[in-house]
């Protein structure tokens, strides 16, 4: 291992949130800013951050989201001695558990897994928000503090401090608290659910937490407060970054259209960190004698011969002569018929709008969310 | 362990077009944007099932070494399947003694050393899908010593220029091999796809050595058709075809496919063309921008207006410029204000200070690779 850490993302979420999207696809498999989908930027971190092994631990719906990560040429995880591992629960002779029971247990049902690479530092990341990070940069964080845990936080505004898990830290940025979603947060920082630990440790922390029967075994309500009763020492790393939680429609249809803006701060063209993801083989995006598309974000395999204002285009969607799409996501081989018109819309994979047909409201707060045919 | 069949795909020695050659053989020539040339013959074969392939480099390989790589992103199985990149010498003193056979036989014992029974040789100059797997089937059906592909097009008096054509008789049986210089309108272009058994191939390659220093595969196969030595037969390819054997047609057959319906019928769903991918991000349209009929591929960012073009990979098209019936590779950019038509602007060129750069359709121009105007 390049860096002596490895990695565990934590993709077991239904992301019940994002509505019918998730119905057949957990939440990490979900389509995001044209060609990618929302793993591909926790798992491209971890390769641009010399990151070599990636368990990825599923759950929910994990047949797509499986055959999806195991493909680990498309992130470059796949020199000697790196690699990316889907482990979803699996039934072991001695435990009889076959369900990951929270977020800590997860990991500790991979105790064997980890051992067998002997890592110094885990990293433990969720599988569903869209960043960039170096990792990389982190650990020498976690290390010049000589951290037993490093929690990655950012600043958020105080009125919405309220939402989130949220570290007090004293003036060096030790945590000092940790609170979930305080009524009267006694700071902004809020947890990114990214930690680095110190293997050793917490491999013991996990074998204890395993059989304590009063724990729910999650890192945010038990793992970090035995950390904290401890005495151990626990740091918070300040990240300054676009960073967004894809949980709702709303969000997920604002993430897209925060690509729209030319110098918006995630810059998926910044050939320095780059994301990679499956490479889908389409022709380049194909725009139409007669069609208009202006102040939108198109990937390859899409042809346009209508109308196509303030949007974002994924893989292979189609608008057809005379139809209009203004303000919406078209996810990948999402068809929007002649004559039909799609505005402040999410138009689920492969959903047809038929002919003439009209989706959406310009007026409406929501996003709205079609998957099915109309 | 055996194969059926070995592809080789061969590097078009007779080939020249102005400008673009100079930095790369014709089978690394961008084409419609994310693709290079090699693509359309390697996918034919790979989609075909034939996963042992020996690809024929030509000069200055550099560029076509790296797009090939491991071949992984064409499909080709990392075990049983391979592809090899061989090498010819360079050119002798006069560039006709710069055969394909001379490189044949440069590379002989890798050709021998394959356990295949059948050679598929296919052009890495000119664009179209095939499944092989199928002409191999209707070769080894026929019962013929050779099976040729050919394309009938009704403007060979005008281009095809320097491609072979086929002479047939009524039961598509070859009586012979001719070179296209103009004249009559109605030919069967040879698309330089044949299909033989290995032996016969070698032992060919090595006659046609023996008589000729100056000659290529196609002319001691002519000979074997005249003389009837051979039973040579010829299957008919429909569907999309273009030979890139000059500037113009390079020009010409890039931009004909900014018509959809053109497109379509070589970019099918069953028959996907693979390539390897630069993960660039999409493309950005930011207000102001205007695109009409045209192929745009991903990591660009277009400001201007843009017509009837090829649009490649990282390409900037500032506020104000206008870009025309022209074919833009990857990540050139065009500033603001700036007027381009009718051209092939070459990879990494930057048109920062020239406000017009425009040419008759008849006689596009060529910006070089790197260059800044």
């Amino acid at each position: 291992m390049q860096n002596s850490m490895l990695a565990m993302i934590l993709a077991g979420g239904r992301g019940s949130r994002l509505k019918d999207l998730t119905n057949k696809v957990a939440k990490p498999a979900v389509s995001y800013g044209g060609k990618y989908r929302i793993v591909d930027f926790p798992l491209s971190n971890c390769a641009n951050s010399g990151i070599d092994v990636v368990g990825v631990l599923t759950q929910y719906e994990s047949v797509e989201l499986n055959s999806y990560v195991a493909a680990a040429g498309n992130w470059g995880l796949d020199s000697r001695d790196s690699g990316v591992f889907v482990l979803p629960p699996r039934e072991k002779a001695d435990a009889g558990l076959d369900v990951y029971r929270g977020t800590a247990d997860a990991i500790s049902q991979n105790i064997d897994f980890i051992d067998k690479y002997d890592p110094e530092y885990l990293l433990v990341l969720s599988g569903d928000h869209i960043y960039k990070m170096n990792y990389d940069k982190m650990l020498d964080y976690h290390k010049e503090k000589g951290a037993d845990v490093t929690i990655a936080v950012r600043e958020v505004p105080w009125k919405e401090a309220p939402r989130f898990g949220i570290m007090n830290t004293d003036a060096d940025l030790n945590i000092i608290e940790f609170q979930e979603k305080p009524k009267e947060p006694k700071s902004n920082l809020a947890s990114m659910g990214i930690y680095i630990f110190s293997w050793k440790k917490l491999r013991a922390i996990l074998v204890a937490d395993m059989v304590n029967p009063n724990s729910s075994h999650d890192f945010g309500n038990d793992v970090i407060p035995t950390y904290l009763n401890n005495g151990d020492k626990l740091v918070a790393w300040k990240f300054k970054g676009y960073w967004k939680d894809v949980g709702t429609i709303d969000s997920l249809w604002e993430a897209n259209m925060d690509l729209l803006d030319k110098k918006n701060e995630l810059d998926l063209g910044d050939s320095s960190w780059k994301i990679y993801t499956d490479d889908a083989p389409a022709l380049p995006q194909y725009i139409g004698p007669d069609a208009s598309v202006e102040n939108a974000y198109i990937t390859q395999g899409v042809v346009v011969d209508g109308e196509v204002k303030n949007s974002v285009l994924f893989t292979n969607a189609a608008v057809a002569a005379g139809a209009k799409v203004i303000d919406s996501v078209l996810m990948p081989g999402a068809v929007v018929k002649a004559g039909a018109t799609v505005v402040r819309a999410l138009v689920a994979d492969g959903v047809e709008i038929s002919e003439g047909a009209a989706v959406g409201n310009a007026d409406s707060e929501e996003i709205t969310l079609v998957a099915k045919n109309v | 362990m055996a194969v059926k069949a070995l592809g080789i795909v061969t590097s078009g020695n007779r080939i020249k077009v102005e400008g673009m050659q100079a930095f790369r053989p014709v089978s690394a020539f961008t084409f419609v944007g994310r693709y290079r040339m090699i693509d359309f013959p390697l996918s034919n074969l790979s989609n075909s099932n034939i996963e042992r392939i020996q690809v024929f480099a030509g000069a200055n390989p550099r560029s076509l070494a790296e797009h090939v790589g491991t071949g992984r992103h064409y499909g080709i199985n990392s075990k049983r399947g391979k592809i090899q990149l061989l090498f010819s010498p360079e050119s002798e003193v006069n560039e006709i003694y710069n055969t394909d056979v001379a490189s044949f036989l440069y590379n002989e014992d890798v050709i021998e050393r394959v356990n295949a029974d059948y050679v598929i040789l296919v052009p890495s100059y000119m664009v179209f899908a095939q499944n092989y797997d199928e002409l191999l089937d209707a070769h080894v059906a026929s019962g013929a010593d050779i099976t040729l592909l050919y394309h009938k097009v009704t403007n060979a008096d005008v281009a095809y220029m320097n491609c072979e054509y086929l002479k047939l008789d009524d039961e598509k049986t070859v009586l012979g091999i001719e070179t296209n210089i103009g004249g009559k309108a109605n030919k069967n272009i040879f698309m330089n796809s044949y299909v033989m058994k290995k032996e016969l191939f070698l032992d060919l390659i090595k006659q046609a050595k023996k008589k000729s220093s100056m000659y290529n595969l196609f002319n001691i196969v002519n000979d074997k058709a005249v003389s009837e030595d051979l039973t040579i037969k010829a299957v008919q390819h429909e569907g999309y075809f273009e030979a890139i054997t000059d500037f113009k047609s390079y020009f010409r057959a890039n931009l004909e496919l900014t018509d959809y319906a053109t497109a379509s019928s070589l970019f099918t769903e069953k028959w996907p063309i693979y390539t390897r991918t630069n993960d660039a991000c999409p493309t950005q349209y930011l207000p102001g921008a205007s695109v009409k009929k045209s192929l745009i591929s991903n990591g660009s960012l277009i400001a201007g207006t843009v017509e009837n073009c090829i649009i490649g990979r990282g390409v900037v098209i500032e506020e104000g410029a206008v870009v025309k019936n022209s074919v833009i590779c990857s990540e050139v950019t065009i500033a603001k204000d700036t007027v381009i038509e009718n051209q092939v602007v070459d990879k990494y060129a930057r048109i920062l200070h020239a406000k017009e750069i425009i040419a008759d359709p008849e006689n596009p121009g060529y910006i070089k690779r790197l260059d800044t105007l």
